[in-house]
């Protein structure tokens, strides 16, 4: 008899699995998966939801005074006119110039069209070559980013799947971020990047070199963020890299390693 | 987002710290309600409700207003309420004796002191064993469970608010049930 995970049981007691009903019929049959089944019930119910203490009046009060305090007097941010008056010739140039360029280079493939239709299919295979050559040169060079699956084996520290947590949310703000880091923000980078150098150092002595190059590539953007300088550029900066490395990618797929380890 | 609140923003933005107090009223108790959730006490609960407001305050200049207050000073509670976690998950000094002060302080379901000695010592372990295996959680873990177990709040909308893609949130929650089941174990008699 086939046996649900206890992913599966955990999801059909939430609520949220799409196999609900072959889930149910298979536990009225199944005394083994009715015992999990009824284990991650009994858990569920004890993590049931307390009380919130309520805020009175007089709490609320002492809480406003507390935030007043703290509060400067704001001025509201320049307006940004992504598109002055200035830009608009310079618009229209471009797009003249890309016009001209598209109708020439047409022109002249034209003109440079052999008459065979064997010599151009050579021309596109030998093009399709020195493609697939500069990207096996590319992946060789970059074996971690942006060519998953990175790793698959899990780590054997359970510290690093909260880290790699964090590192992941502190990402998440930077890339959704307008503006300059707050000071929040630059003191939690730093924490995680004092914590990232023992990380990265025990990896690499495990021998995981995949997860010492995500956590490697994580400091550097780390170091970024600790000294970016007090001006939007320097964030959308680190929003660029963040994007163009695929480092969130790499993270979530070290944390989801970390996740078989756990549900195994 | 309706008109009245816009309107608060625009005079906060333009100097009226005063203000502000509007819309801590009418979303302070949401705030420290979610807060509550991911913190587990009251105290840390008011710090983290008191930070959000204060960073959405900072950031108010910057602030969309194609989204609604409410949702993002909520999603800021998120992000510093599970961020003051970690800080008193690293600091085990200032986290141990919390988890004891709130078992003495009733802020969990303990039984009444009227019942027997025995029940009221079992329900005080099992409170501190619920404390010690919500703490095993990662932040993220702890977050995406109590939403979603304790707020009922939909899987997207706290992938949303995490900014984590769906089935990171739902693996995020499923993970938190399997390793709070587990820690429940030694009481439960060794269920599977």
């Amino acid at each position: 008899m086939k046996h649900y995970s206890e992913e599966d049981l955990i999801a059909y007691q939430m609520s949220e699995s799409p196999e609900a009903r072959s889930i149910g019929e298979h536990l009225e049959q199944c005394a083994e998966c009715a015992t999990l089944a009824e284990s991650i019930a009994e858990t569920l119910r004890v993590f049931s939801a307390e009380p919130v203490p309520m805020r009175t009046p007089v709490d609320m009060d002492l809480s406003w005074q507390r935030l007043r305090g703290n509060l400067a007097v704001l001025e509201a941010a320049p307006k940004k006119r992504w598109f002055s008056l200035w830009m608009w010739p310079a618009a229209g140039a471009l797009t003249a110039a890309i016009v001209v360029m598209v109708v020439l280079g047409l022109r002249i493939r034209h003109a440079e069209q052999p008459a065979g239709g064997q010599e151009t299919a050579n021309q596109r295979a030998s093009v399709t070559d020195a493609l697939k050559s500069l990207v096996g040169r590319h992946q060789q060079a970059h074996p971690v980013n942006g060519h998953g699956p990175l790793t698959d084996a899990p780590s054997d520290d359970p510290q690093i799947s909260a880290h790699l947590d964090s590192a992941e949310r502190l990402l998440t703000t930077v890339n959704h971020e307008e503006g300059p880091l707050d000071e929040a923000t630059r003191v939690q980078a730093h924490d995680l990047l004092l914590k990232n150098a023992v990380y990265t150092q025990t990896a690499r002595d495990r021998g995981d070199l995949a997860e010492a190059a995500v956590l490697d590539n994580l400091g550097r953007v780390l170091i970024g963020l600790d000294h970016a300088a007090e001006t939007p550029r320097s964030t959308w900066q680190l929003r660029l890299e963040m994007n163009t490395d695929g480092l969130l990618l790499d993270l979530r797929v070290l944390r989801q390693n970390d996740e078989r380890r756990s549900s195994r | 987002m309706e008109k009245a609140e816009k309107e608060t923003i625009r005079r906060v933005v333009a100097g009226d710290r005063d203000a502000y107090r509007v819309l801590m009223d009418r979303h302070y108790a949401a705030v420290f309600r979610i807060s509550f959730r991911i913190t587990g006490n009251e105290a840390d609960a008011e710090e983290a409700a008191q930070e959000s407001f204060l960073r959405a305050y900072n950031k108010l200049p910057e602030f969309r207003q194609d989204a609604a207050f409410g949702t993002w000073v909520t999603r800021i509670a998120m992000n510093t309420a599970m961020n003051l976690v970690e800080r008193r998950n690293r600091d085990l000094s200032v986290y141990a004796p919390r988890v004891s002060d709130d078992v003495g302080e009733g802020t969990v379901q303990v039984a009444s002191h009227r019942a027997g000695p025995e029940r009221v010592l079992l329900d005080m372990e099992t409170a501190t064993l619920r404390q010690t295996a919500m703490a095993s959680l990662t932040p993220m873990e702890r977050t995406a469970f109590t939403l979603r177990h304790m707020e009922e709040v939909g899987m997207a909308e706290i992938a949303e608010a995490l900014g984590v893609p769906v089935n990171s949130a739902k693996q995020a929650v499923f993970r938190a049930v399997a390793k709070l089941r587990r820690a429940l174990e030694p009481v439960a008699g060794g269920m599977r």
